[in-house]
């Protein structure tokens, strides 16, 4: 497998990366692991003693599982989107931190369902959704959609990866054979021939068409399932694009710091440049106006309408004894904040960015945490049992430490990833992908103004 | 973590830090806003929970619950007595489920045990009681006890509950298309209960629906009409019944009857194909699935296909050396 030299040099530049782990990578990969023990743990309790170790009750029945659920499923098909229109409009800013977006694509498929799978009672029966599925059930619908998404996601980021494992093969790295082995399996013999490049782009194009609609579904079949109850602040048209625009905006948020993290770590500032930190931002700027319409719209409708249950649902979400701290920190760390740093030049650095960028993740997982729990908390039917814990959801500490395990996971995923792979795709590379610069033209002389007239 | 922030250009490193900082305070800033503003305590709603933030406050103070009852003279001459057991802790009421009650006839100095009760997860007991044995006092009243006998926790408590002995008769009464209820009121004696005010309800999911009410006349009764129209059961059925709710003297009196003077109600709902717990979905629906699967699987296919044609389509060369 051939490289020009500018992609030999990015190449040598993060063969080190993938030669040696370091201590520091050792530290972080223990730090994860104690914990996922962690997260073990508390998984025992809840097999053991029941899903009443959890803060979920008869009338609450979701929580934080279902909350990152939903923010890590959002990531991946942010990811898939992200990916798919970066290869498909062959946007050239965009090669670097493909991969980042195609890695986001794959883990977060992998770490999102595993909370439905904590949130399930009976794991033995999970086969059930298989055997016995009712195409009439929002459930099934997504069942489908995230295993179907799951194999094309897998696809996606195996068909970006031959390229660059077949120049992993080659190069000899250092390392245990197996990996080698490994590179040499999952390379399938590609050494850049004609013929073979055009079954790989035939396949990548192929692919990327199908994730970005695929994408979109699958996020619109996963608002749906609370869409399609009749519960205040779920029953709404616009949950579909509402989900799909939220799950983009994270997605660009998390994709930002991933890139800022690596670009220090890995020391790859001449590849994840200040002006691809600029572009993101203004893309993050763009998803977090079109977001606040949503959301505002959402509000409003729900607030001018006073319908009994939206009337209390509004309340609750605005009444600063219940969650208004909450709904203002998700409003202006999640929509005002991320404009302004991007809006004023002064903050349009790409440190401010990922900074916005961060809170902006963050604030994101709590209008989740506000989606879910405050409308179960609304309930329609008046309540023939009002303890306290039935009223109003508290997460307890066994779901904090699997939310924990879930996170840990994530960044283990990643360490254990970009050790197998370059962060930078180094086979996609062209040398022009880096310098976007402004030049001044020249300016004409008397002979080249005379070359240009018409004759 | 040092590679992260380790920078030479100074102007950046400080930078960075400056934006560390604003990250963590607006990290913390909705805690400490929410602890500031939240002034509820968080809720113990089980009573080792109550007990545990009591000693933590005051090792030794016990919880003071008291009860509350409410007896019903039903016409089959049976007595109902509702029990309500709960204790104030931390400013708040709670209702003290899986307790037990006991209820005594009292009858001057003596006490006839009735039997005991276990709150349900309302704090709720219910005794229903033969009126036939039951002991009356000199001025022809039932008296009853309802103790708890306290715990470690908890200190005992008790409460009284009196009324004189009576029985309320209902008698619907249909003629033609036209509806009324016949109510009468007597004493224990059989001597019939004057200005005693009486209302008619039916049965409803969560409460009773109250339809009219009137006041009895010196042979103690009353006609109150019924409406036609009500929705009943699939037949038509209608649980009527008549109350006399916490009169001076009697308390409370209950009589029922089951007519088929409602609109039958069909619970069942065969006439809705497109309802979520029916059995077969929409065609649409199911096509829909089928095609959509199908496309995107089949894309799957022609993928995995295209890499085995590049795999065999491998130069047999050697490799080469970066």
């Amino acid at each position: 497998m051939e490289l020009n030299s500018y992609q030999q040099k990015a190449f040598q530049h993060q063969r080190p990366f993938l030669e040696k782990y370091g201590k520091l990578n050792w530290l972080l990969t223990f730090f994860f692991l104690i914990w996922i023990a962690g997260g073990a743990y508390a998984l025992y309790l809840q097999i053991a003693k029941g899903h009443g170790v959890t803060g979920m009750r008869d009338n609450v029945v979701w929580g934080l599982f279902i909350v990152n659920f939903i923010f890590f499923i959002g990531l991946s098909y942010a990811g898939a989107i992200i990916a798919g229109v970066l290869h498909l409009l062959k946007v050239p800013w965009g090669k670097p931190f493909i991969r980042l977006a195609q890695m986001m694509t794959i883990i977060s498929v992998i770490v999102g369902p595993i909370f439905i799978l904590l949130c399930v009672g009976r794991f033995d029966r999970l086969h059930h959704l298989f055997i016995y599925p009712r195409i009439q059930s929002p459930m099934t619908w997504d069942v489908m959609a995230v295993v179907t998404f799951f194999a094309g996601a897998v696809l996606f980021l195996y068909l970006a990866l031959i390229k660059d494992l077949a120049v992993y093969r080659d190069a000899g790295l250092k390392g245990p054979k197996w990996r080698q082995k490994l590179y040499k399996f999952f390379a399938i013999g590609y050494r850049g021939g004609a013929s073979q490049k055009r079954h790989l782009i035939i396949s990548q194009n192929l692919m990327a068409i199908i994730m970005i609609p695929l994408s979109i579904i699958v996020a619109s079949i996963l608002s749906w399932i609370f869409g399609m109850t009749l519960r205040p602040g779920w029953h709404s048209t616009i949950f579909g694009p509402y989900f799909v625009l939220g799950a983009l905006y994270s997605g660009t948020g998390v994709l930002i710091v991933a890139m800022w993290y690596y670009r220090r770590s890995h020391k790859l500032d001449q590849y994840l440049t200040d002006q691809i930190f600029r572009y993101m931002g203004y893309a993050m700027m763009v998803l977090a106006a079109a977001y606040g319409y949503f959301t505002f719209s959402e509000y409003f409708t729900g607030w001018f309408g006073s319908e009994k249950w939206d009337n209390e649902l509004i309340h609750k979400l605005f009444s600063p004894q219940e969650y208004g701290w909450w709904t203002l920190f998700a409003n202006l760390a999640g929509i005002v904040f991320p404009i302004l740093v991007v809006a004023i030049p002064a903050t349009r650095k790409t440190n401010w960015i990922t900074a916005a960028a961060l809170i902006m993740v963050l604030a994101m997982w709590v209008k989740r945490y506000l989606i879910i729990v405050p409308t179960l908390e609304s309930t329609l039917l008046p309540m023939q049992d009002t303890r306290t814990e039935y009223v109003k959801y508290s997460a307890t500490w066994p779901e904090w430490l699997l939310t924990g395990a879930g996170l840990a996971s994530f960044f283990l995923f990643f360490l254990l990833m970009s050790k197998f792979v370059t962060i930078v795709p180094v086979s996609g590379l062209e040398e022009t992908d880096h310098t976007h610069k402004h030049v001044k033209a020249p300016e004409l002389t008397n002979a080249t103004k005379e070359d240009i007239q018409p004759a | 973590m040092r590679t992260l922030f380790a920078s030479n250009n100074k102007p950046a490193r400080r930078q960075e830090r400056g934006i560390l900082v604003l990250l963590l305070c607006l990290l913390f800033s909705p805690l400490l806003l929410k602890a500031q503003g939240d002034t509820t305590q968080p809720a113990a709603t089980d009573t080792t929970a109550v007990a545990a933030t009591t000693e933590e406050a005051a090792a030794p103070e016990m919880i003071s619950p008291s009860i509350s009852l409410t007896g019903i003279q039903q016409a089959n001459n049976s007595i109902i007595i509702k029990a309500a057991l709960k204790a104030k802790a931390n400013g708040q009421f709670y209702q003290l489920y899986r307790m037990k009650l006991q209820a005594f006839a009292v009858n001057g100095e003596e006490e006839i045990p009735l039997g005991h009760v276990i709150t349900d997860g309302m704090g709720k007991a219910i005794f229903t009681i033969k009126n036939d044995s039951l002991p009356a006092d000199a001025e022809g009243k039932l008296n009853f006890k309802v103790v708890f006998a306290g715990n470690k926790m908890m200190d005992p408590a008790e409460e009284v509950l009196s009324f004189k002995k009576a029985k309320l008769e209902i008698t619907p009464v249909k003629e033609d298309s036209l509806m009324s209820v016949q109510v009468k009121l007597v004493d224990g004696a059989g001597n019939p209960v004057k200005d005693a005010t009486v209302g008619i309800f039916v049965k409803r999911l969560i409460q009773p629906q109250k339809l009219g009410e009137a006041t009895t006349d010196e042979n103690g009764e009353a006609v109150i009409e019924f409406p036609n129209g009500i929705p009943g059961d699939e037949k038509g059925n209608l649980t009527i019944i008549g109350r006399v709710d916490e009169n001076e003297t009697f308390g409370n009196l209950e009589a029922s009857s089951v007519q088929p003077w409602g609109v039958a109600v069909s619970n069942k709902s065969v006439e809705q194909p497109r309802a979520l717990w029916s059995s077969h979905p929409p065609l649409w629906m199911l096509i829909t699935f089928i095609v959509l699967m199908a496309a995107v699987w089949g894309h799957y296919i022609v993928i995995v296909y295209e890499m085995f044609r590049l795999r065999k389509e491998e130069p047999h060369t050697e490799p080469q050396k970066n």
